[in-house]
C-alpha cells in the first residue's frame, strides 16, 4: 500500500483553507499541512474593526472553529516562517531550522501591505492593520476620538476608514494613486467618489505628496506626517497602498516570479508539483495575453478550490469574477463588490 | 439579563526540558516569586533519575486567587527548553492555552521535531528566540531559561521587581555577575512578553502584595518535614541517600548544627535505623529518612524498636515500586510495608500527611509520639508530597511538646527497675541509660517486665497485648488531625475516602462532583496505624457508596480499610508514576453516583 500524499499549503487565509477542505473532500486518507506565519486560525480580518466596538476575544473572528481543523485532520502550523522551498528534493526550509516535505505544494500566502520605497524607512512609525494583534495595538494607540491618519487608501483601508469613522475616530486619508485600489477609477469617477467619502465624514487630502514621518513625544498626537506643503498630526500612522505578493521564500525555488507567482489558468506554475492561489498568483489571461491579478474574495476562493481540484487530478481553468466597479450606494456612501465578504 | 462572572486568577504553567536546561531553577523563580506576590501557589517538579545531560524535567506551578488543592490536568502554558521532551506534554495543554518554544535553535531539527508541528488548533503559538536573547542580553547561552521565565512573566504583567528580588536571593552567595547576568536574561525576556499582544486566555489578575499576616513560605514536603523536626526539638539523625528523601538529609545536615544537633551519613540504611533507635535509646529525640528500597532494609531494626520499646522516627518518601522501581515518580505503594512490614505482631504508629502543612506538622507530631508511647513512629510521605511546593502559613508559636515521657519517680535502692512494667495506660516509666538505679537490659528477645529473656507462654501473651494496646491512646493524640471529614454533612451518595498526597485530588474532584449536584464527601485518614475506626465507621455509615483513590495496584489503603472496618469499597487503583487524575476520579463518583440513584429508585 503506498504512503498517503502530504499535501503543505502556505498560508492560511481564504485561498488556502479552500482549497485544504476540498483536498479532504478529494482524497480521505493524504496529509494536508497549512503553514503560515501567524499566531491565530483563519481570521475573517474584515471583522479586525470590531475590536473599536469593544470585540476583546479573537475567537468571535474566526471562520472556523479549533475542530473543524481537527475532524479535517488538516495540521496548522502557525507561527512557522518558510525560508526557501527546494523542488528537486521537495522540502519547505523553515526559519526554525526544520525542513517540511512535499508531496505537492500549493502557494497561497497571499500578500502583506505595499509600502512604497520612499516610505519604507518609516516602517516602524506605521500602524499595521493586518493581524488581531495589530489592531488591539491600534485599539492601545488611539485615544477616544483620536484622529487617524491613512495613507494611500486601497478599499481595504476604505473599509477601515468607514468603521473607524462610525467608531467615532477622526480620519484623515492622504490620497495617492492607489486610493481606490484595486479598482480603476476614471478621474471623472474619482471625483465623485471623494466627494461621497468626506460626506462619510472622512477629510480627504489630494495633490499633496509624504515627504516623512516623525514620532513626537510633546504630548499631543504621537505621530507627524511632514508633507511637502505644510504638516499633519495624528495619533496613528497607517498605510494602505495596495498589496504585495508574498512570497519572498520562492525566490530561488526555480519557479517564475513576476510580481506574484506566474500560474496557467489551471493554477499550475512551471514546477509540477508547485500550485499557486490567491493574491499570490498572477495567473495567464488567453484573452488579455498577459498575466494579471485577481482580487477579491469570491476569486480567492474560487482559486483554492480550482487549485485543490487540479492538484488531486483535475484540469480545470479559473472562471474568475472580475473587480466590478466601485458605486455609490442609496444612503450616498461608497460602496464596492470588493467589501462582499461571505 | 446574566451577568458575566469575572474569570478568576487560576493558571497552570509547565516548563520542560532537559536535565542541566535549568528547568527546575525557572519552575523555583516562577513560583517564589508569585508566591512573594501573593497569590497562592501549589508547584510540582519531575525530573530525571540521572543527573544531567539524560532525561526530562517538568516543573509545574499552578497560581491562583483562592486556595486549591492539588494541580490541574491540563496546563495553560507550556514553556519548552527542549522540544524532544515538551513534545509528548503537548496534549496537556488546554484549549486557547498557551506553548512557548525556541523559535531559532542552535542546530538543524528534523522533521517533526519542532514543536510549532505539533501545537493543536485551539493552542496558541509564542515562538521566542531564547538563545538569541540569552546570548545578547548576557553573552551566554545559559541563561535562557531565565528569558523563558522573563517571557511568561512579562506576557502575564508579572511584577518585575519580585522577580528581581526573588532572582537575588537565589544567587546570593554566587559572584555578582551571575545574578546581573541572570537578571539582564529576565529583563530582556520580559520586555519582549510585555510587547506581545497576548492571545491565549489564561487568566492571572494582578494582586497586591500581601500585607499584615504572616507570610506565607514557600516550601515543598521534605522542608516542610525538616522543619517540624527541628520545631519539635530533633537532636540526632542518621540517614543514607535515596530520592525522593535525600533532601530531608540535605536540608537538616545544615539546619542541625545551628541547634546543637547531630546528624551522621552511615553506611546503608540498615546501620541509619540501628543508630536512630541507638540515639532513641539514649534519650535523644531521633530520626532517619529513606524511601520504600530502604524501609525494606530496615524492617528487621525496626522490630528492634517495637519490642525493645525504643522512640525513633523513621520518614519514608514513597516512589514508584518495587525494588529500585521508579526512583522519580510518584507512587503510593508502600503502605502495606509501613503498616505491616514487621517480623512478628509488630504495630507501629504510621502517620501519612495529606499536604505540604501536614508535613510539618506529622514531622513534629511523630517525635511527640514516638516519645510519648515509647516506639517507632513512621512518616509515610511520596514524591509527589515530598517535591510538591505549596505556600504554608507557619504557626506563630511552636505547636509541639519537647518532652513527653513517661518519667520514672525517684526511686529507692532495693526494688529494681522495671522497663516494661505493665500500667493502666499500658505505657511504662522510661528511665535512659545512666539513670541512677534504673539499669536495665533491652533486648531483641521476647522479656519480662525487667527486660530480661523470657519466652513463657504467659509472658509473650501480655507483652504482645501492652505492645499494642498501648498504641490505641495514639488516636486520640491532642493537636493532630487523625481523619477529617469534608463536604456534605450526613447521609451521601459517594463518599470519597483517601490517604496521603491524592487527597487533594480528591478534594478537587468532590468540589466538582458537588457542583454538578452530587452529594458527595470526602475523609482524609491521616493515621494510618493504629486505625482510626471510631471516626472511619461512622463516615462509612453515611456513604452509599465508599470510594478508594490510591495510587498503588493492589488497592493497599482500601485493603485496610476494608480489614479494620470489614465494609467493602470501590477502589479506584492507578500506578501512572504522576499524580492521581482528578477527572479520573470524577468519572468514578459519577458513575456511583448513578448507581446510588438508580439503587434508592429500586
Amino acid at each position: 500500500m503506498s504512503e498517503p500524499l502530504h499535501y503543505v499549503i502556505i498560508g492560511t487565509g481564504a485561498a488556502g483553507t479552500e482549497a485544504a477542505l476540498h483536498l479532504r473532500q478529494r482524497d480521505a486518507d493524504c496529509r494536508i499541512t497549512m503553514v503560515t506565519a501567524g499566531r491565530l486560525l483563519f481570521i475573517r480580518r474584515y471583522e479586525l474593526p470590531k475590536v473599536f466596538d469593544g470585540v476583546e476575544d479573537w475567537r468571535e473572528l474566526l471562520v472556523y472553529p479549533p475542530e473543524f481543523y481537527d475532524e479535517h485532520g488538516i495540521t496548522v502550523r502557525r507561527n512557522s516562517w518558510v525560508t526557501n522551498v527546494d523542488p528537486e528534493r521537495r522540502v519547505l526550509g523553515m526559519r526554525h531550522k526544520e525542513e517540511v516535505s512535499y508531496d505537492r505544494l500549493l502557494v497561497a500566502s497571499g500578500g502583506g501591505g505595499y509600502i512604497p520605497a520612499g516610505l519604507s524607512e518609516y516602517r516602524h512609525l506605521l500602524q499595521r492593520f493586518a493581524t488581531f494583534g495589530d489592531a488591539i495595538r491600534m485599539r492601545q494607540s488611539l485615544p477616544e476620538g483620536g484622529r487617524v491618519i491613512m495613507l494611500g487608501a486601497d478599499m481595504t483601508g476604505l473599509d477601515l476608514a468607514r468603521k473607524l469613522t462610525a467608531a467615532g475616530f477622526r480620519l484623515t486619508v492622504v490620497a495617492t494613486e492607489q486610493l481606490f485600489w484595486p479598482h480603476e477609477v476614471s478621474p471623472r469617477k474619482r471625483t465623485r467618489f471623494v466627494k461621497a467619502l468626506v460626506a462619510m465624514g472622512i477629510e480627504v487630502i489630494q495633490g499633496r505628496a509624504v515627504a516623512g514621518i516623525e514620532a513626537t513625544n510633546s504630548g499631543g498626537p504621537a505621530r507627524r506626517v511632514v508633507m511637502d506643503k505644510g504638516d499633519l498630526r495624528g495619533d496613528v500612522v497607517i498605510p494602505f497602498f495596495g498589496l504585495m505578493p508574498t512570497l519572498d521564500f520562492m525566490v530561488g525555488a526555480g519557479v517564475d516570479i513576476e510580481r506574484g507567482l506566474l500560474v496557467n489558468p489551471q493554477l499550475a506554475t512551471t514546477d509540477k508539483n508547485i500550485w499557486a492561489a490567491g493574491d499570490v498568483c498572477q495567473i495567464w489571461s488567453p484573452e488579455e495575453n498577459h498575466y494579471r491579478f485577481y482580487y477579491g474574495w469570491k476569486n480567492v476562493k474560487m482559486m483554492g478550490r480550482i487549485a485543490a481540484l487540479n492538484m488531486t487530478g483535475d484540469n480545470e481553468a479559473v472562471d474568475t469574477v472580475k473587480e466590478e466597479d466601485l458605486f455609490i450606494n442609496a444612503n450616498g456612501e461608497i460602496d464596492s463588490p470588493f467589501w462582499e465578504y461571505d | 439579563m446574566s451577568r458575566k462572572r469575572k474569570p478568576v486568577t487560576d493558571i497552570q504553567i509547565a516548563i520542560c526540558g532537559s536535565a542541566g536546561d535549568g528547568t527546575i531553577a525557572a519552575g523555583d523563580i516562577l513560583k517564589r516569586a508569585m508566591a512573594r506576590a501573593g497569590y497562592k501557589v501549589i508547584a510540582f517538579d519531575l525530573y530525571p533519575a540521572e543527573i544531567r545531560g539524560f532525561g526530562k524535567c517538568i516543573a509545574r506551578t499552578r497560581i491562583t486567587a483562592n486556595q486549591v488543592y492539588s494541580m490541574k490536568q491540563k496546563s495553560d502554558v507550556l514553556i519548552s527548553l527542549d522540544d524532544s521532551h515538551a513534545i509528548p506534554h503537548v496534549d496537556e495543554v488546554c484549549d486557547y492555552g498557551a506553548i512557548i518554544y525556541e523559535d531559532n535553535p542552535m542546530s538543524k531539527v528534523e522533521e517533526g521535531g519542532h514543536i510549532s508541528g505539533h501545537a493543536a488548533p485551539a493552542h496558541i503559538p509564542y515562538g521566542i528566540p531564547f538563545r538569541e536573547m540569552s546570548e545578547r542580553a548576557t553573552g551566554s547561552a545559559r541563561s535562557r531559561n531565565m528569558v523563558a521565565v522573563g517571557y511568561i512573566a512579562g506576557l502575564y504583567g508579572m511584577p518585575q521587581k519580585i522577580f528581581h528580588e526573588i532572582v537575588t536571593a537565589k544567587f546570593k552567595g554566587k559572584a555578582a555577575v551571575v545574578t546581573t547576568g541572570n537578571i539582564a536574561a529576565f529583563d530582556a525576556g520580559y520586555e519582549a512578553g510585555a510587547a506581545t499582544i497576548r492571545l491565549d486566555f489564561g487568566v492571572l489578575e494582578s494582586r497586591s502584595r500581601r500585607r499584615g499576616k504572616a507570610d506565607l513560605v514557600m516550601m515543598n514536603g521534605n522542608a516542610a518535614t525538616v522543619r517540624g523536626c527541628l520545631d519539635a526539638g530533633i537532636e540526632t539523625f542518621f540517614g543514607y541517600p535515596i530520592t525522593p528523601a535525600t533532601s530531608i538529609m540535605e536540608i537538616l545536615a545544615a539546619e542541625m548544627p545551628k541547634t546543637g544537633g547531630r546528624l551522621v551519613q552511615t553506611e546503608d540504611e540498615i546501620s541509619a535505623v540501628a543508630a536512630a533507635i541507638g540515639a532513641g535509646y539514649t534519650g535523644a529525640r531521633s530520626a532517619t529518612a529513606t524511601s520504600g528500597p530502604g524501609l525494606a532494609l530496615m524492617t528487621e531494626m525496626l522490630g528492634l524498636g517495637t519490642i525493645a520499646e525504643v522512640p525513633s522516627v523513621i520518614f519514608v518518601s514513597q516512589r514508584g515500586g518495587p525494588s529500585t522501581g521508579m526512583p522519580t515518580k510518584t507512587e503510593q505503594s508502600d503502605l502495606n510495608l509501613a503498616v505491616f512490614g514487621v517480623a512478628g505482631d509488630g504495630q507501629r504508629i504510621v502517620l501519612a500527611p495529606t499536604n505540604v502543612e501536614g508535613c510539618y506538622k506529622c514531622a513534629g507530631k511523630a517525635f511527640e509520639m514516638a516519645e510519648q508511647y515509647q516506639t517507632p513512629v513512621i512518616v509515610l510521605l511520596d514524591l509527589y508530597l515530598s517535591n510538591r511546593y505549596e505556600a504554608v502559613a507557619f504557626p506563630e508559636k511552636n505547636p509541639f511538646v519537647r518532652k513527653c515521657s513517661k518519667g520514672v519517680s525517684r526511686r529507692g535502692t532495693g526494688s529494681p527497675y522495671s522497663r516494661y512494667a505493665i500500667t493502666d495506660d499500658w505505657v511504662s516509666p522510661r528511665a535512659v541509660p545512666g539513670t541512677e538505679g534504673c539499669q536495665h537490659a533491652i533486648t531483641g528477645l521476647e522479656h519480662d517486665v525487667f527486660g530480661r529473656p523470657n519466652d513463657q507462654a504467659h509472658v509473650h501473651e501480655m507483652m504482645s497485648r501492652k505492645r499494642h494496646e498501648k498504641l490505641e491512646a495514639a488516636i486520640n493524640h491532642p493537636d493532630i488531625t487523625i481523619s477529617k471529614r469534608f463536604g456534605d454533612r450526613g447521609k451521601v451518595d459517594v463518599g470519597l475516602l483517601g490517604w496521603g498526597s491524592t487527597f487533594g485530588e480528591i478534594l478537587e474532584a468532590m468540589f466538582v462532583a458537588q457542583k454538578e449536584g452530587i452529594k458527595c464527601a470526602a475523609m482524609k485518614v491521616v493515621m494510618l496505624s493504629p486505625f482510626p475506626k471510631p471516626a472511619v465507621v461512622p463516615y462509612l455509615d453515611d456513604c452509599a457508596e465508599v470510594l478508594v483513590p490510591e495510587l498503588n495496584y493492589e488497592g493497599q489503603f482500601a485493603d485496610l480499610v476494608t480489614s479494620a472496618t470489614g465494609r467493602p469499597v470501590n477502589r479506584l487503583n492507578r500506578v501512572p508514576g504522576t499524580p492521581m487524575r482528578v477527572d479520573e476520579i470524577l468519572a468514578e463518583i459519577r458513575r456511583l453516583a448513578d448507581g446510588a440513584k438508580q439503587m434508592a429508585a429500586e
